[in-house]
């Protein structure tokens, strides 16, 4: 019986794998959760920085294309003066250029005197003629000096029809500061409106890239970059860059791509400053360092991770109070059971303690009544031999009956006590057949009438015909004689009885009450325990063994008997047992 | 003005020689090109370019009587009006040796200047109130395209001719040369600035002269 007691050993071994347990599906968690975090925000970051760069590089195009719509509105209103007109188209070439240095003097300033638009500083103007040709200035420091070669860059075959946008490479020197930044505008006759000359205005580009900005930039052309703020090494790398996407690109390509410039990432932007021009195709450069976008990226890593190890730290902690108080329980559930088992292991030796007392009183019950039967038979033998003598008083006969009678008695109660020692010892087997209820109880009702009516007690019924259950008739009616006697004998003077029988939800309910005395509540609960007779008034025959019997039997029969009712004016048992189908006319019922 | 007009053309008839002698007549038709719009309500001339040509529209031509005129003694005046932003005329034909006022009757400035070969000149900026009216002798014979610097579609042509007798034709081309000297001449017909027709006339005393312009 004795089993192992709550070992702490097992708890501490349970309460340590929770931990890891615990452990293992925090550090996962934490550590998906944090690589996606921080791929998010690695993600995040960069996106902001690319908007930043879109950002600063649409205020960039944005002052841009300011400039270069004032820079066109500029030479739109030039080419529409009337002395230009009035030069080319009277025939007064002479004047072209006296007339256009009035027109123009506040673009290209004195050589002393900056220019009154400082963002829009020509460097020189020329004219091309009808066929496409520089007309040559009278004057050429008015006018803006140019080298021949520079002149002849200048010349395109035959006049535009619309302005022209282009680069013109200055004086030797990478910087942007050393291209012209050249429009070409065509002068419409307001005679025919054809096209009769245009306009050529080099002007000095715009520094791009502000203070604080992170872009830096450049203008391409005819293969080279011209940027100031790049190296030697750096330049190349763009130009071929550049070079190869201006080879593959289309007229209006604009793009962005990654590019390693001396070790450091950089964002290359670069877009056609002048699709569809006749000049040659020219690229604005910029680039964007991705240096800041790495070190934040880098220090969001740390960051990450710093918070990652934190969480980890608290929950690695969590998990451990958790996991002592989730072992709380167990612990103290291994206690118990450990408790539980101690009782049990006792209730067991006290059930079979029992159990072996209990068979021994059964067998001695059956012994004793095997034993008392036949003294029973030989006395009451003896004594009806004794009243068969003819010398005998009327008053030596009255006693002789008596004590015959009280024979009977005995050997019932003996009877009794053996059929319940069978049962008590487990012997007692029904054998299952179909019983008729319905003949049995008018079977008790006919004994019934036979016995003396001291009472004077009304018989009801109320019972369908052919109500078969099944059981073994002899017990069966067993049952029923001691719920019908006790009904008779606790009843009152002039009282009734009612049996009634009813089939229920495959179930034969056999009720019989009477108007006899009421049970008291708190005996209720004991009337089916052997040798109780309740407050029952000692003149009542009987010896508490019946309703025990009763209910013994009942539970034989897979059935119940209990008490319905009990109070001043009514007392009912109801006792149910199986219904079965009434049996074939030839397989007769066993009686 | 009209008077002024009329008493140079006066003065001119006076001293010229032919007022000595019987004076001839030329009546006669220029075939005009068609105009572009349909006759106008007033009498005002706007200069087009077409193709490069000037003219009027409506068009109008210009007959004049070529040959060997002494020069006027006192310089024939004419005016060239500004007024609604256009020239007014829009034509305006001239003996060489004409002095043209340019009165602005506008509220703005106005900048006239030619850059023709026959007179380059450039009046600068002046408004109604510019005292004297702003002039220029045209004495040598051609056309010159008046432009507004300021205004930049205003236009106007001044035909310089080297003799006294000239006249307008009317929209149909109708023009009738009154007080002519007798000989012969050129007559010419300036339809526009690259049409002249020219036919030579043999004028007779006090005989009006049929010439029509094929």
């Amino acid at each position: 019986m004795s089993r192992p007691g709550p070992s702490p050993s097992r708890v501490a071994g349970f309460r340590r794998r929770l931990l890891v347990a615990m452990m293992l599906v925090i550090s996962g968690c934490t550590a998906l959760a944090l690589y996606f975090a921080q791929r998010n925000l690695e993600a995040n970051v960069e996106h902001d920085l690319q908007r930043q760069f879109q950002a600063e590089l649409t205020a960039l195009h944005n002052i841009q294309e300011t400039r270069q719509a004032a820079m066109l509105e500029r030479c739109r209103a030039l080419v529409r003066r009337p002395r230009i007109h009035a030069a080319l188209e009277d025939n007064a070439l002479d004047l072209l250029y006296p007339s256009a240095e009035d027109e123009l003097h506040d673009v290209m300033g004195g050589v002393d005197e900056p220019p009154a638009e400082p963002a829009l500083h020509a460097r020189f103007y020329r004219f091309l003629d009808r066929a496409g040709r520089v007309i040559s200035p009278p004057d050429p420091e008015k006018t803006g000096r140019l080298s021949p070669e520079e002149e002849e860059q200048l010349a395109l075959n035959g006049v535009p029809d619309r302005q022209q946008l282009g680069y013109l490479p200055g004086r030797p020197g990478d910087a942007v500061a050393e291209l012209s930044e050249v429009v070409t505008m065509p002068i419409v006759s307001s005679e025919n409106g054809e096209v009769i000359a245009a306009l050529v205005l080099g002007f000095k580009p715009v520094q791009p890239g502000g203070a604080g900005s992170g872009i830096r930039s450049g203008v391409w052309v005819n293969g080279r970059l011209y940027a100031s703020s790049f190296d030697a090494a750096a330049q190349a790398v763009l130009s071929g860059e550049v070079w190869r996407a201006a080879g593959s690109a289309p007229e209006h390509a604009e793009s962005s791509i990654r590019l390693p410039i001396d070790g450091v990432p950089q964002l290359l932007f670069y877009k056609r400053l002048n699709p569809g021009s006749l000049f040659p195709p020219a690229y604005e450069v910029c680039v964007y360092p991705l240096a800041e976008l790495q070190a934040r990226q880098r220090q969001l890593r740390w960051q990450v991770l710093g918070v990652g190890g934190l969480l980890l730290l608290g929950g690695l902690g969590a998990s451990h109070v958790l996991s002592a108080r989730l072992s709380r329980p167990v612990e103290k559930l291994e206690v118990d059971s450990a408790e539980d088992r101690t009782l049990r292991a006792r209730a067991e030796a006290a059930l079979e303690l029992t159990s072996a007392e209990l068979q021994r009183s059964a067998r001695f019950s059956a012994d004793a009544s095997h034993q008392l039967k036949t003294p029973v038979t030989v006395l009451r033998a003896g004594l009806e031999e004794l009243l068969a003598r003819e010398n005998l008083t009327p008053d030596e006969c009255d006693q002789l009956s008596a004590l015959i009678h009280q024979t009977y008695r005995l050997s019932s109660v003996i009877e009794d006590l053996l059929l319940l020692s069978r049962m008590d010892a487990g012997r007692l087997h029904l054998v299952f057949s179909p019983v008729n209820l319905t003949q049995l109880i008018e079977a008790s009702l006919d004994d019934l009438g036979a016995l003396p009516d001291e009472l004077n007690l009304a018989v009801e019924t109320d019972f369908p015909p052919d109500l078969y259950l099944a059981g073994e008739k002899r017990f069966t009616s067993l049952i029923l004689q001691n719920l019908l006697e006790n009904a008779r004998k606790y009843n009152r003077p002039g009282g009734r009885i009612r049996i009634t029988a009813r089939e229920e939800e495959g179930r034969v309910f056999l009720a019989i009450g009477n108007t006899g005395r009421p049970i008291p509540p708190q005996a209720q609960a004991h009337i089916f325990e052997r040798f109780h007779r309740g407050a029952m008034g000692e003149n009542v025959p009987g010896y508490g063994l019946g309703l025990n019997l009763a209910r013994e039997l009942a539970r034989l029969h897979q059935g119940e008997l209990r008490l319905v009712r009990s109070d001043d004016e009514w007392t009912e048992f109801e006792a149910s047992f199986r219904l079965v189908r009434a049996p074939e006319p030839p397989a007769a019922s066993p009686a | 003005m009209k008077a002024r007009h009329a008493l140079v053309l006066l003065l001119a008839l006076v001293v010229s020689p032919g007022l000595l002698r019987a004076q001839a007549v030329i009546e006669g038709r220029v075939p005009l090109p068609k105009g572009r719009t349909t006759p106008v309500m007033n009498k005002r001339y706007e200069i087009v370019a077409q193709g490069g040509v000037l003219s009027t529209n409506p068009p109008l031509a210009v007959v004049y009587l070529e040959g060997s005129f002494p020069a006027p003694a006192t310089a024939p005046v004419a005016q060239m009006i500004q007024k609604d932003l256009t020239f007014v005329p829009s034509l305006l034909p001239v003996q060489a040796g004409t002095k043209v006022e340019f009165p602005n009757l506008d509220d703005t400035y106005h900048n006239i200047f030619s850059y023709s070969a026959a007179k380059r000149f450039d009046l600068g900026r002046y408004r109604s109130d510019e005292k004297p009216v702003p002039s220029q002798v045209f004495d040598v014979p051609g056309l010159v395209t008046l432009h507004c610097d300021i205004h930049e579609h205003m236009r106007a042509l001044i035909l310089v001719v080297a003799t006294p007798y000239f006249v307008m034709t009317d929209t149909e081309g109708r023009f009738r040369l009154t007080g002519l000297p007798a000989g012969r001449y050129t007559l010419k017909a300036w339809i526009d600035s690259n049409t002249t027709l020219e036919r030579v006339v043999e004028l007779r005393s006090d005989t009006t002269l049929q010439a029509d312009f094929p």
